[in-house]
């Protein structure tokens, strides 16, 4: 099947369609998993996979280039929500030392239509999307800690996803350098 | 205006996929030791590069040039290296890379899922796909040896 | 159109020149404020910027002095820990004096070595036969240029992108190292060049340069 010639043409799938394939796939998990947590876990390593692949997609469609402090990381990761779930997060709540800050979200594709069963009360839902941001800042030498601070299907107002700056990562060096 | 070969290596040295169109001279050594010994050239370089600049570097290094030919450099930011050897001549060299990262490798390599980023790349479309760019590219003209 | 610097690198692979004639000097004071927003970092006996950046601060950049006072390594010059100093809310509105890494006389003699085997690689590696070192090596900030003599000698000049003729330059070194260098009895080969006359007449035909371009040369 050739792609279409024009890079930014997005294929358009029902959203829909979307939150049916996520939620199947969590339901299914949380039938396979003993307990709520290594869904949780798994839920964020699935994340982190599609994060160390997404983050090539949108340097190569954005173009951008390197970020020189958290706030430009933020701003950066505001326009993939924008460019791949089609949200427009807020960020506040950032950290005196400008080393964490949040994503506040009022709609996510992932969670419509969806509701926690009391058994699943600890269940991290969006722990995909915290996943993805580590993955993907890992590939550009950004140590970051990401979780959910508060939960929309857990009685939240909003969705917050939390980001902290852990560290800057070296590349790999060859043996007996500096 | 002709291009000799490519070299592709991952973030940490892995070549993972190298081609030649127009070779005249080979190293003789094996494949394995020329990546690795062209990926720890390239290391110094890019150290040499950040510590002689005289004001902070944003791309950083971009190219060499020899007597005989020019060596192409292009990193993304995850660390993804791909270095292409041309005569002297060549112009456009960069976007030609660029393209190459934007819409062979994205495209065919990171959103195959079946593929491990950190191995070898055997996918025969994106074989396929990067001699087609790189021969329709004007830096490329077949030189008859 | 500015050189940077001039580099000479002897057969055997040492620095025996350097000249730096234009260095721009990027250095910030700033004020600051409890916390302070810039990740820091100790490396390499440095206090570098790890991650952020305010008013033209940068990742890379290091930490040069606090409240005017400079620092060796860790520890301030009146004693104290730099890091303890920043912790400590009291201290604050502190400034500090961030600057671009200056290289030491060491750090060029080792990158001047390292030069010598890239240079050797790329002809090794060439997909063509015959093949001499590497005679341009551009960055997006600066371009340099290698002339290597017959014996081995190496003239390495930096200068900007723009600059033209910078072949031309290094050719007309090569000529004043003929002169002032080797004629001079007491210059013994592949040691520092330490002649007056070669630094004076290098430094004026770089004025030339700079001011008037290479065809007045």
């Amino acid at each position: 099947m050739s792609r279409a010639s024009n890079r930014f043409d997005t294929k358009k799938v029902n959203s829909e369609l979307v939150t049916l394939t996520y939620g199947a796939l969590v339901a299914q998990m949380v039938k396979d998993a003993e307990n709520t947590d290594d869904v949780s876990k798994q839920l964020e390593r699935l994340g982190y996979n599609m994060g160390v692949r997404l983050i090539e997609d949108f340097l190569a469609k954005t173009g951008t280039g390197r970020c020189m402090d958290l706030k430009d990381t933020a701003d950066k990761i505001q326009s993939a929500f924008k460019m791949y779930l089609g949200v427009q997060p807020n960020v506040a709540n950032w950290s005196p030392g400008g080393d964490e800050f949040s994503f506040i979200l009022d709609t996510n594709p992932l969670t419509d239509l969806v509701e926690l069963p009391d058994d699943l009360k600890n269940l991290k839902y969006c722990n995909i999307i915290c996943g993805v941001i580590r993955g993907a800042l890992e590939m550009v030498q950004l140590d970051v800690q990401s979780w959910i601070v508060q939960d929309q299907l857990k009685g939240d107002q909003n969705t917050e996803i939390r980001v902290k700056f852990i560290r800057r990562l070296e590349d790999a060096m060859p043996a007996g350098e500096d | 205006m002709t291009v000799h070969n490519i070299y592709i290596f991952n973030k940490n040295g892995n070549l993972l996929y190298y081609h030649e169109w127009n070779r005249l001279k080979q190293t003789g050594m094996t494949r394995e030791e020329e990546a690795k010994l062209m990926y720890g050239m390239l290391f110094s370089i890019k150290s040499f590069v950040n510590k002689i600049s005289p004001v902070d570097p944003k791309d950083g290094f971009l190219y060499y040039k020899t007597s005989k030919y020019t060596l192409h450099y292009f990193e993304t930011l995850t660390g993804l290296k791909f270095v292409l050897n041309t005569d002297i001549n060549a112009q456009g060299v960069r976007e030609l890379l660029q393209e190459i990262y934007n819409q062979v490798y994205v495209e065919y390599v990171v959103k195959n899922p079946l593929l491990n980023l950190s191995e070898p790349i055997e996918s025969e479309i994106f074989k396929a796909k990067l001699d087609a760019l790189v021969k329709q590219s004007p830096v490329f003209l077949s030189r008859v040896p | 159109m500015v050189i940077y610097s001039i580099y000479i690198v002897s057969k055997s692979g040492g620095l025996i020149f350097n000249h730096d004639h234009s260095v721009s000097k990027i250095e910030n004071e700033k004020p600051f404020t409890f916390p302070v927003d810039l990740k820091l970092k100790y490396e390499n006996k440095r206090i570098i910027v790890e991650f952020g950046q305010k008013d033209g601060i940068r990742p890379g950049h290091v930490l040069y002095a606090v409240n005017g006072k400079g620092l060796t390594d860790r520890q301030l010059d009146d004693g104290q820990d730099v890091f303890e100093v920043l912790e400590n809310k009291n201290n604050y509105p502190l400034n500090l004096k961030f600057g671009r890494p200056k290289m030491t006389t060491n750090e060029k003699i080792f990158l001047a070595s390292m030069f010598y085997p890239l240079f050797a690689i790329a002809s090794q590696l060439s997909p063509e036969p015959k093949c001499s070192g590497i005679e341009v090596l551009e960055a997006d900030t600066f371009k340099l240029y290698c002339f290597q003599t017959l014996t081995g000698v190496k003239m390495i000049a930096v200068a900007d992108r723009s600059q033209n003729g910078v072949e031309s330059l290094l050719k007309k070194i090569y000529e004043l190292y003929a002169d002032y260098a080797l004629k001079n009895p007491f210059y013994s080969l592949e040691m520092p060049i330490r002649c007056e006359l070669f630094e004076t007449n290098l430094k004026t035909l770089l004025d030339v340069m700079e001011k008037s371009g290479i065809a007045n040369i």
